[in-house]
């Protein structure tokens, strides 16, 4: 039986239960970095994660692979999630605007691959966000992992709007560009 | 659209793909992506894949186990009940499963409810946004309409530009009527509050003595107002009055608007 993940995600959708462990156990660790990141708190990322792959099995027959990749699938929903997370955490009034720097530099350290791995995932890392020029890669930064829409960052950058929009298409035009060169 | 126009689009679909849109963009984007925009359809999914390569590229990190296993048995509580093992427990197992069952099927109505209720505000939201949508394209439509024609008529050396001024309790309120003997006109509006409730303003068109309706028109909460003028003829003087609503075939009401003779 392929251990692809569009085969996982397909026979997820046929309600096959025995797909969701291998599934969970590919794109888990990739999500949960991400989570973390964004969230910052380990027991808020562990209940997000819960949530982003129940998520995932109720909605794998909503999966397409001709549309993207399952990577991008599980990514997109666990940033989104993790991202509501956030929002809702400031919206109690909990200062989370401040330490965002602090989130942004923050990798996670436990639960490491080994190693060799985390060698060459180095390497990696270097070829595409930090390539960025500092303008873009701190308004994608931002976004992406700080959950701030574009109204906030021109505020807190003290940018005109404008600047921000170009700023991120720039930046999310090169990622993409540093893609199709792979 | 043309592709100039499009350009527009192309920053807020990468805005709208880091999560950041907000206000009327994300708004006038999401409308964009519901009347279905192939273009953008498939620059956010180049830019989902791009972001997810970021992650993809980071080093990864095992989540805390009882997060699979809480999912596990969550995934576990959903399979079919097992059959009983024997005869002889039968009946209790039948009750048991019958009782279950009940459960089930409550905790899934209530689920179902709850989520029917979603997508029943979902689905209201997105009609109303339609709705919205199409009145305005009407409104927009129907202005283009009245500026193409003015414009029209404007390079018929015949027409004519009267201006008319504000009388009563409103001077600095201005019209202009571009007039055109052979075709109509267009009146615009500007400076003149929109009209008390149950009021109007109505255009009369004077040829000689006589005041002839030409129809009613409200300015908007700018003071704005554009309206179309026929039918064709010689006209000595353009007014507008304020009229009850509906309008009425002879002026009764205070003049508002009026061209010199």
């Amino acid at each position: 039986m392929s251990t692809a993940g569009p085969d996982l995600i397909r026979r997820m959708a046929q309600g096959d239960r025995a797909a969701f462990a291998p599934f969970y156990d590919r794109y888990a660790p990739l999500a949960f970095p991400l989570v973390l990141r964004i969230v910052r708190d380990r027991t808020d990322a562990a209940d997000v994660l819960q949530e982003v792959f129940w998520e995932a099995w109720q909605a794998a027959g909503a999966y397409d692979p001709q549309r993207g990749t399952p990577e991008a699938w599980i990514l997109t929903r666990a940033r989104s999630r993790a991202i509501d997370r956030v929002r809702s955490i400031r919206r109690r009034g909990a200062t989370f605007v401040a330490p965002l720097d602090e989130a942004i530099a923050a990798t996670p350290d436990e639960g490491r691959a080994d190693a060799a791995e985390q060698a060459s995932d180095r390497r990696r890392v270097a070829s595409a966000l930090d390539r960025l020029p500092d303008a873009q890669r701190e308004v994608i930064e931002l976004a992406y992992f700080g959950g701030l829409t574009q109204t906030e960052i021109a505020d807190r950058l003290k940018q005109p709007l404008g600047t921000v929009k170009t700023r991120i298409r720039l930046g999310l035009e090169r990622l993409r560009e540093a893609i199709r060169e792979r | 659209m043309s592709r100039h126009e499009h350009d527009e689009f192309d920053e807020l679909v990468a805005v709208y793909a880091v999560g950041a849109l907000d206000g009327d963009d994300l708004v006038r984007f999401e409308a964009h992506l519901a009347v279905g925009c192939p273009a953008c359809e498939a620059a956010l999914r180049e830019a989902d894949e791009a972001l997810a390569r970021l992650a993809v590229d980071r080093p990864r990190a095992i989540p805390p186990a009882h997060v699979k296993e809480a999912l596990v048995a969550r995934l576990a509580a959903t399979a079919p009940h097992p059959r009983p093992a024997t005869r002889r427990w039968l009946p209790w197992a039948a009750g048991v499963a019958a009782a279950m069952l009940v459960a089930a099927l409550l905790g899934a109505g209530f689920t179902a409810t709850y989520y029917e209720q979603r997508l029943g505000i979902a689905a209201r939201e997105t009609a109303a946004l339609r709705n919205r949508m199409a009145a305005q394209d009407k409104a927009l439509r129907e202005e283009l309409r009245l500026y193409a024609g003015a414009v029209e008529l404007l390079r018929d050396p015949r027409t004519q530009v009267v201006a008319l001024h504000g009388t009563g309790p409103n001077p600095e309120a201005i019209g202009r009527v571009v007039w055109n003997e052979a075709a109509g006109g267009q009146l615009f509006v500007a400076n003149l509050p929109a009209p008390p409730a149950g009021k109007t303003y109505e255009l009369w068109k004077i040829t000689g003595a006589t005041p002839v309706a030409a129809g009613v028109f409200t300015t908007d909460s700018a003071g704005k107002a554009i309206h179309e003028v026929g039918p064709a003829g010689k006209v000595d003087v353009f007014a507008v009055t304020l009229e009850p609503a509906g309008g009425v075939p002879a002026p009764t009401g205070p003049i508002v608007l009026a061209s010199a003779k």
